[in-house]
């Protein structure tokens, strides 16, 4: 059941008119109501995989639980260490042993010697990074002794399972939810409203922009090699736009549903392509897991302290970590060392928290120069998102390298039978309506609200993508 | 809760208002719509008087050389779908005979296409903008499984269908962009393509012992006073399972077998679908085996 399905159509209401008209007489019965949703919503997928979600969930529940009961070091280091094994061990079996296992044989062919992995015949359970992440990060803060552990059961799955972020986030922290989730939710107006807003704009970013891109996308990288170096820029840009779209626009969603229920989930994305330079733009993109990382890795690693060259291995440390959370592909992981690459120079000149501030633009060289910088940095993850699509290593470098040395800047017709620079006003359109809303969460809410609302919804039937359906990426992760 | 109650309630009633609104300027724009496809020409038409009228999928549009038939006098157009099943192929049909056109002989592709009944969606999408303004369409769509969304939800079949009828190809009629559909009296020739796939496997195929608009097609025929003329097309050399039409001949004997009147490769663009200059020198033994004066 995806967000911008028919069927999730049906089940938000139904499940928002259980929640506060027959299940809302107190906190358990909302958190129970929400649990069973979950489940419902999760097993849509395949309901085999409830019993992963429901052994993991278990698992991060009683070893917190020992962790926090027992007196001993050793025996707290135990129960720390068997829920980090087996939560990594799954995700391990499920999500990279295939990978390993072909990585590991095409080495041994490469020296000479005949190998034939053992193949697992798996398929990904959808979300496990997601909710495996929650648990880790439950488990390490209540080692830490960061928090509490949780003793009831109905809450803490509450926490992990909660349907809107159950299957691509965001990645919640425990000191953020569990709290919320502890409390009866009184309904308020503001905030549902807020929660609309949220999940029409979500639907434009899907929809009308993501799938969109998609096609264009599509037809320019699955035939890279007969497009010039117009069409494989634009390639690079409608990719872009399209993982942003699609990304975003599940956050979005996700969290206008969330408003919808009374619970504030984490904010994922705060208009990355925006960003100054690099650091900025992995302070605004995938926020809850950058952070996730920074504070369960790079700190733990010694962050900065310890002088330039640890900054520099921690930061390169995540970086390869995060590109492999991706998913079990050498292109993701070369994903993340070009963005270490990029940071380099930030760290080596002690630059990487320049842009921390708000800016304002006029008619002046320093406004000039932001923009610059603005649109330096979106040229930078637009080179390194061709690696992210790309179905090899290779395959990203002949891409980069025909750009080079075509130098076609023709338009030209695509697979898609459309010609390539058809979405150009689509995305500047989008551009600008973003722009004018940066400082807001989404472009909808303020003045003449329900009417940018229709317009939004407009967008959404008129020129949104339907036929050619397209599942949220992130759901492969 | 009741003011939020009020505000859904506003968001509803928008979204059926744009939906409304959409759907009245979508079909509006395609009761208008002229010289895009086959389709909205024969929706958007007035009584057409024709001597031969070709019908089928490609292997119709691909085979049929209309400008032949007119050469010897004979008013003729092609109306083969790329893509179409005999689901269109009916209401393609249907949709002239309610528009009163005077037909004196229909060609059907019937070979490949005798295997289903069911719609191309592709193709029968086309129909949809016109559910509202013809009965026949209407009737004809009537056992589809989504008919009761497509009929009575606004603007839902321009979703569903948003790539053969949303958006784009709205802005393309507004602009009055042409195709090349319409060229050549509906015939489509094909050039000899260096990688054309010269294999093909038919093993699996069968025809439907009565495929429900193979039989629409030869009754409303029978009923308008229409000669109807069945014919199977060639197949490259290379098929496997090139019994299909023995089995086609058996189950419907009144389909004339024409597979073998072109048969080397050198005439075919791809397995199922023969070069301009084999499309000539099938619709030569067509018209001396059917329209001999």
């Amino acid at each position: 059941m995806f967000f911008n399905s028919l069927a999730f159509a049906i089940f938000l209401p139904i499940v928002f008119f259980l929640y506060w008209f027959v299940f809302n007489k107190n906190k358990s019965t909302q958190n129970a109501l929400l649990i069973v949703a979950s489940y419902y919503f999760y097993s849509c997928w395949d309901w085999r995989f409830l019993f992963l979600l429901v052994f993991s969930t278990f698992l991060d529940y009683y070893t917190g639980i020992q962790i926090e009961k027992e007196k001993s070091e050793n025996s707290r280091k135990f129960w720390f260490w068997l829920s980090i094994i087996i939560n990594l061990g799954f995700l391990g079996i499920f999500k990279y042993y295939n990978f390993f296992a072909t990585s590991f044989a095409d080495l041994l062919n490469s020296v000479g010697i005949k190998a034939s992995p053992i193949l697992l015949k798996v398929i990904l359970p959808v979300g496990i990074s997601f909710y495996t992440f929650h648990g880790l990060s439950y488990v390490i803060d209540i080692y830490y002794k960061r928090i509490k552990a949780e003793y009831n059961f109905v809450d803490y799955s509450l926490f992990v399972s909660y349907f809107p972020l159950l299957v691509a986030g965001p990645i919640e922290r425990a000191t953020h939810l569990l709290p919320q989730v502890k409390v009866k939710r009184e309904f308020d107006f503001q905030t549902a409203k807020e929660g609309i807003y949220q999940i029409i704009w979500g639907l434009v970013k899907k929809v009308v922009i993501a799938d969109t891109c998609a096609t264009y996308a599509n037809a320019i990288f699955d035939h890279y090699t007969s497009m010039n170096s117009f069409s494989l820029i634009l390639g690079a840009i409608y990719f872009a736009f399209q993982i942003y779209g699609d990304f975003s626009g599940y956050s979005d969603i996700a969290l206008g549903v969330s408003k919808l229920f009374g619970l504030d989930l984490l904010r994922n994305f705060n208009y990355p392509y925006f960003s100054r330079d690099i650091a900025e733009f992995w302070r605004r993109w995938h926020i809850s897991l950058s952070s996730w990382f920074r504070d369960y890795l790079y700190i733990p690693l010694g962050g900065s302290k310890g002088g330039l060259w640890m900054k520099i291995r921690n930061t390169f440390i995540i970086f390869l970590v995060s590109g492999f959370w991706h998913g079990a592909n050498w292109t993701y992981v070369i994903w993340g060392l070009i963005n270490a690459v990029y940071f380099l120079p930030l760290l080596l000149s002690n630059s990487n928290r320049n842009n921390m501030d708000v800016f304002q633009l006029k008619f002046d060289f320093d406004s000039f120069k932001v923009l610059v910088s603005i649109l330096y940095t979106f040229a930078l993850t637009c080179i390194a998102w061709v690696f992210f699509r790309a179905k090899s290593i290779t395959d990203a470098i002949l891409y980069l390298k025909r750009i080079v040395i075509n130098r076609d800047f023709g338009f030209q017709y695509l697979d898609n039978e459309r010609y390539s620079y058809e979405l150009l006003l689509l995305i500047a359109v989008f551009v600008v309506v973003e722009w004018f809303s940066r400082n807001k969460t989404e472009p909808i809410s303020g003045k003449r609200s329900l009417l940018k609302a229709a317009l939004a919804i407009a967008a959404i039937m008129a020129i949104g993508t339907y036929s050619d359906y397209k599942e949220f990426i992130y759901f492969q992760f | 809760m009741k003011k939020f109650l009020i505000y859904i309630a506003k968001i509803i009633a928008i979204t059926f208002l744009i939906a409304i609104a959409l759907d009245g300027l979508y079909t509006y724009i395609f009761l208008q719509s002229q010289n895009r496809g086959k389709i909205e020409t024969v929706v958007n038409s007035t009584a057409q008087k024709y001597d031969v009228v070709i019908l089928g999928s490609s292997r119709a549009n691909n085979h049929f050389v209309a400008p032949m038939f007119e050469e010897k006098g004979l008013k003729t157009f092609n109306y083969g779908m790329s893509g179409g099943h005999l689901f269109e192929a009916s209401l393609m049909l249907k949709l002239m005979v309610e528009r009163k056109y005077v037909i004196k002989n229909i060609i059907l592709e019937a070979d490949l296409n005798l295997s289903n009944d069911r719609e191309s969606e592709g193709v029968a999408a086309k129909f949809l903008p016109y559910i509202h303004n013809s009965e026949v369409i209407k009737n004809h769509f009537e056992t589809h499984d989504n008919f009761n969304e497509l009929y009575y939800i606004p603007y839902y079949r321009y979703v569903k269908y948003d790539s053969k009828i949303g958006f784009r190809e709205v802005y393309k009629v507004v602009r009055k962009e042409t195709t090349n559909t319409l060229d050549n009296l509906g015939y489509y020739p094909l050039q000899k393509h260096k990688n054309g796939n010269m294999k093909n496997n038919i093993v699996n195929l069968n025809p439907l012992p009565h495929n429900k608009y193979y039989e629409e097609i030869k009754s409303i025929c029978k009923a308008n006073n229409i000669n109807f003329i069945a014919i199977m097309t060639p197949m490259c050399e290379n098929v496997v399972g090139m019994n299909y039409f023995d089995k086609v001949k058996k189950a419907y004997p009144e389909i004339h077998n024409c597979e073998n009147v072109v048969v080397e490769d050198k005439y075919f663009s791809s397995c199922g679908h023969m070069t301009d200059e084999g499309a000539k020198l099938f619709t030569a033994r067509i018209l001396k085996d059917f329209f001999k004066k």
